[in-house]
């Protein structure tokens, strides 16, 4: 079952295992430069509010009704990451697993391949596996790059669904989280004695009527970001599939949030300039025991938003400033803990 | 009040989580928000000390994104609002949750507002 909880989607399974939670948020954050340099990770600016469409039935296309779930306000330009979080299990120290399946406008953001049920590896994995992939930018377009999630109008052309179906006929984000079998679960991570510390996880496009008017948004490609999606560690078959649930998130543009919601979308996010030019942390995420995916070659061959946008002589992008990250923080997956203190240190 | 090791790794696990691309959660950036010592934190993230109290539960909640009755249960407390419910009708309230506390999760989850998912 699924339930909107302080602006997260909290994915739970309590008939597979009382720790087999996961909730995902969708971070605010600021657009990286659409330049071809390969950024590091920016930072979270706060989450997008989220909203059951039922709540907002009457203010919402008919389509969005049709297909259910929540929707969240943005900007056209303005970036997101998704934030992947599943509940600790004080008694296996360890966070429930889930795999996870991320599409834009029923476009596979791991596999550039049209939505289907199930999970797969061949020819490529077509989703993200938790704990151990925090969050997910963007596109796997690349081994170790992705090309980041960026807000566009759906029937412009710049989507990833419309680069690749020709089509812009879905849009918003669709998600499935799938937990590990409980019986996987137990022996692979069995019970460990209480400990006092945790430790830090550490062509032609048709656009209808409807698109334009309820603001109606997809994700396209945009700037070059350094983030790995890793490889699936476990076997296939640890999978519940069974127990799979699905959600449909759509975007809705913050111009018309209001009209909709009766609420004030959140302002708009520093421009990466502005950003890097206070000072303020940029982040890089080191994993050295896993294996990333080598990005889907769907994916690597579509068009940024800026690369788009020179071909049909537009400028869709409002500011697109190269920029040099100089303060940037490294973190790293299974922190020890005198590592985390020396974080802290840093933070404090 | 018995010290509760639970509260304190998870509100450590939880901080850390956060802090990772936001650097408000150090210790000191919570200890600031909350307005209580960085050094309270520490104890309570080791388990040194009991938890806080139900206001200053409710209010790290708020801050670290989580249910404030979850935190306040890890910590083995029950929310002043609960309680008045309780004590406001204690034989229906007893009653109540003596049927439903061996009832499996999914009976229990039939009164929770799912997010619906359609055709597409």
């Amino acid at each position: 079952m699924i339930e909107l909880k302080a602006d997260k989607l909290v994915f739970s399974c309590p008939d597979v295992h009382a720790s087999a939670a996961l909730s995902i948020s969708f971070q605010r954050t600021l657009r990286i430069p659409d330049d071809e340099n390969d950024y590091p990770l920016p930072p979270g600016l706060g989450e997008f509010p989220l909203r059951h469409i039922d709540d907002h039935a009457d203010r919402v296309p008919a389509s969005w009704i049709e297909h259910g779930g929540v929707m969240l306000p943005m900007y056209q330009s303005e970036a997101m990451w998704l934030y992947f979080d599943s509940k600790y299990d004080v008694e296996r120290h360890v966070d429930y697993p889930f795999a996870i399946k991320i599409a834009t406008g029923k476009i596979n953001a791991v596999s550039g391949k049209e939505w289907k049920q199930g999970l797969h590896r061949k020819p490529t994995q077509d989703y993200v596996v938790v704990p151990g992939q925090p969050w997910l930018d963007g596109y796997c377009v690349e081994k170790g790059i992705i090309r980041q999630f960026v807000a566009m109008p759906l029937g412009a052309g710049y989507t990833a669904e419309e680069q690749i179906t020709g089509k812009a006929e879905h849009g918003g984000l669709q998600i499935m989280a799938i937990p590990m079998k409980r019986e996987v679960y137990e022996k692979r991570f069995p019970k460990r004695e209480p400990a006092r510390f945790s430790i830090g996880r550490m062509p032609h496009f048709s656009m209808s009527d409807s698109c334009a008017e309820y603001g109606e948004m997809g994700l396209a490609p945009g700037g070059r970001m350094k983030q790995d999606i890793y490889e699936d560690e476990f076997d296939l078959a640890d999978w519940d599939l069974e127990q799979a649930s699905r959600c449909f998130v759509h975007i809705a543009n913050s111009m018309v949030w209001h009209q909709i919601t009766g609420t004030k979308p959140p302002t708009t996010p520093p421009t990466a300039k502005e950003y890097t030019a206070a000072g303020l942390p940029w982040f890089m995420w080191y994993d050295d025991k896993r294996a990333g995916l080598k990005g889907s070659k769907v994916l690597g061959s579509l068009k940024s938003i800026a690369t788009l946008g020179r071909h049909k002589k537009d400028v869709p992008l409002p500011e697109n400033t190269t920029v040099k990250p100089q303060n940037v923080i490294p973190l790293r997956q299974g922190l020890n803990k005198n590592q985390v203190r020396e974080f802290e240190e840093v933070g404090q | 009040m018995k010290v509760q090791p639970e509260f304190g790794v998870f509100i450590r696990q939880r901080r850390q989580a956060l802090q990772i691309r936001n650097n408000s959660f150090s210790v000191r950036g919570l200890a600031k928000e909350l307005g209580i010592q960085p050094s309270y934190i520490s104890k309570i993230e080791r388990g040194e000390v009991a938890p806080p109290s139900e206001e200053t539960i409710v209010r790290m909640a708020h801050v670290l994104g989580e249910d404030p009755d979850v935190l306040l249960a890890l910590a083995g407390k029950v929310s002043r609002e609960l309680r008045q419910a309780i004590v406001k009708r204690p034989m229906l309230f007893a009653e109540l949750i003596r049927q439903l506390k061996d009832a499996p999760d999914h009976a229990l989850l039939r009164v929770v507002r799912e997010v619906r998912d359609g055709n597409w």
